[in-house]
């Protein structure tokens, strides 16, 4: 199990008792060492799905492990930055980081800490509260990057930032996840923020998984076809992901083990277009057959 | 650098660690707090010393007093009393404060904010982060109410058999400041807060219903105490006044053939009046009874109710620690993951 750095059966999440399910039925399995894109419009499951591995709170039905066992027994290995930073208002900046290191004595690493808040134009003395969210961004992320995690998770965690410090801050993420190997799991609006990272996707909707697997992989299963929307020869319906009239050319989203009709242009979706098409899809067809790794996942 | 991370067994100095960061982050609220202790100590100590001294010889100048006007330092009375009220009080409310900072500080604004999770995932685990909350301010209440209570009492003792106006042992707010009692309240506020933050998860409302319940409980416990300990019971002929100063447990007449009876409404003790006598006599009754706690029960009384507030402060810590498990699960039953 140790080419598995998450691995979910049957899980489900309701909220309150006679509350909705957050996530229901999901099923899949990320490889170790992946860097894995959440990808899903807001309400989908990710936030729910980024915290139950890390331990925070308990699944309704179903199993959830990450690193090979139950969240709740990795923590020291688990990094996750929540969607809205919390931190302690009333510490210094120092404060924060000296906390991150007096619990994580054997892990961690100042470097990795300095390095995340350097950037940011921080007075190590400021109290927290006083911080704007890009900085606070930076602060969250340097408790959970210097813990040297094995699974890093990270729900939308650039958001507060601008464009220069996103960039600064996802090459940084990268260069360390690379050098130990850490698997990270990271939501996000942004498709174009993880077109160049992400080698995994996990495309989530109302609460479930829709698409599972390698970036490459995924995008080699699908075709975009582009043909006249009134010709006779109209894809095979059960081929179609999602497709899209404009003026008479009609766009259509393929799984690429159906060739597309006689006549029609086709091409290698985008990462985008391949999202985009999961996601607008109103009823899903089953994801194509995905690349062996994750195919057994899939219950 | 890489991934040889010595995997040490997680032990005594990431509980340090946590034990400074709950320090670092309430900090204010310990400084307060021992700060009261020592104001509060401060003033107990200057009612059983010289307050009570200007007072008992305020005293002693009445009481020999022959003629009229009489001189005696009223203002050393009064300043006495006040100063004994007031650090009474003072005393009384730590149980109220404690489920209220415990609700909202301590525990309801970290599940609100998120800083709660932001502790579980450095490395605390629910349980433990729960157990090091509870058990560092405890000690903390403990200690400050526990030493309060006792110059509480030694001020209170100060003053008996010297001042006539001195409150007696039985009267309620002095009951209950002068022992171990207001200690296990403080200790249950607490629990109780903790709960309350965990349930409510919002820092305000369990800032407003901690205390409540806290009272709640105290008014229990005033009901069900005086039945923690046998109570003694005394007699006395239908034209004497009750006998036997104390707690009350329940007063009435006694009929000829033993029964027992309430007082007749609007007459009490009084027999020697003609509707009141009219009505005794219907119920056959030949004295009056009167059961109570005499002086001797304070310390029974004491160490059974706050045997009993440790219980229910336990059984509540137990609550917020079995609803923080069920909310983050750490050890569900496990269901197969097939490979």
């Amino acid at each position: 199990m140790t080419n598995t750095a998450m691995e979910a059966v049957e899980l489900g999440k309701k909220f309150g008792r006679r509350g909705k399910w957050g996530l229901r039925g999901c099923a899949f399995r990320l490889p170790a060492g992946c860097v894995c894109a959440v990808v899903g419009p807001n309400g989908a499951g990710k936030s729910t799905l980024l915290s139950l591995a890390a331990g925070l709170e308990a699944p309704t039905e179903g199993a959830l492990k990450a690193l090979g066992e139950q969240p709740g027994a990795v923590r020291a290995r688990v990094g996750y930055v929540a969607q809205d930073k919390p931190l302690y208002p009333q510490l210094t900046v120092a404060e924060t980081l000296r906390t991150g290191a007096e619990l994580n004595p054997a892990r961690w690493d100042a470097d990795a800490a300095e390095q995340v808040v350097a950037g940011g134009d921080l007075d190590p003395r400021s109290r927290v509260r006083s911080l704007s969210g890009g900085q606070r961004t930076r602060v969250a992320l340097a408790l959970a990057l210097a813990k040297r995690p094995e699974l890093l998770l990270l729900d939308e965690p650039m958001a507060d930032l601008d464009p220069l410090a996103r960039h600064e801050l996802m090459g940084l993420l990268m260069t360390r996840a690379a050098e130990h190997g850490t698997t990270v799991v990271m939501s996000s609006h942004v498709v174009a923020e993880l077109d160049d990272v992400c080698d995994h996707l996990l495309v989530m909707r109302d609460g479930s998984v829709r698409l599972d697997g390698g970036t490459d992989d995924l995008l080699r299963s699908h075709t975009l076809a582009i043909g006249p929307a009134d010709a006779a020869d109209q894809p095979a319906p059960h081929a179609v992901v999602e497709s899209r009239r404009t003026g008479r050319q009609l766009t259509a989203l393929l799984r690429a083990d159906e060739p597309a009709p006689e006549g029609w242009r086709s091409e290698q979706p985008s990462l985008e277009e391949l999202l985009l098409a999961y996601l607008r899809a109103p009823q899903t067809p089953d994801a194509p057959s995905a690349p062996a790794e994750t195919q057994e996942a899939a219950v | 650098m890489t991934t040889l991370v010595p995997t040490a067994p997680r032990g005594r100095s990431e509980l340090l660690a946590q034990v400074r960061l709950l320090v670092r982050l309430h900090r204010p609220a310990l400084i307060l707090w021992a700060a009261f202790v020592v104001a509060a100590s401060a003033l107990l100590w200057a009612v059983g010393g010289p307050l009570t001294d200007a007072s008992a010889a305020a005293w002693a100048e009445y009481n020999a007093c022959t003629s009229q006007p009489c001189a005696y330092d009223q203002d050393a009375i009064i300043r006495y009393r006040d100063a004994y009220t007031y650090s009474t009080l003072a005393l009384l409310a730590v149980p109220a404060v404690v489920a209220a900072w415990g609700g909202s500080a301590l525990v309801g604004r970290e599940v609100e904010n998120g800083t709660a999770r932001l502790a579980w995932t450095l490395g605390i685990s629910p349980l433990r982060w729960l157990a090091v909350k509870l058990a560092l301010p405890a000690v903390a209440v403990g200690v400050g109410t526990g030493l309060l209570a006792v110059f509480h009492r030694l001020a209170w003792s100060a003053g008996q058999g010297r001042i006539d106006s001195a409150t007696s042992w039985y009267s309620t707010a002095t009951y209950y400041a002068n022992g171990p009692v207001v200690v296990a309240l403080a200790l249950a506020g607490l629990a109780l807060g903790a709960l309350a933050g965990l349930l409510w998860r919002r820092s305000l409302a369990a800032l407003g219903t901690a205390p409540l319940g806290l009272l709640l409980l105290w008014g229990g416990l005033h009901l069900v105490a005086p039945y923690l300990w046998p109570s003694v019971t005394r007699n006395s002929s239908l034209s004497d006044f009750l006998p036997g100063a104390g707690i009350n447990v329940s007063q009435g007449v006694v009929d000829s053939s033993g029964g027992r009876h309430d007082l007749v409404s609007g007459c009490g003790q009084i027999y020697d009046v003609a509707p009141c006598r009219a009505a005794y006599d219907k119920l056959d009754a030949v004295g009056f009874y009167h059961d109570y706690h005499p002086a001797s029960h304070f310390w029974p009384l004491q160490l059974a109710s706050t045997a009993l507030l440790l219980i229910v402060a336990a059984l509540l810590a137990l609550a917020a620690f079995r609803l923080l498990k069920r909310r983050t699960a750490s050890t569900r039953p496990e269901v197969r993951i097939a490979a």
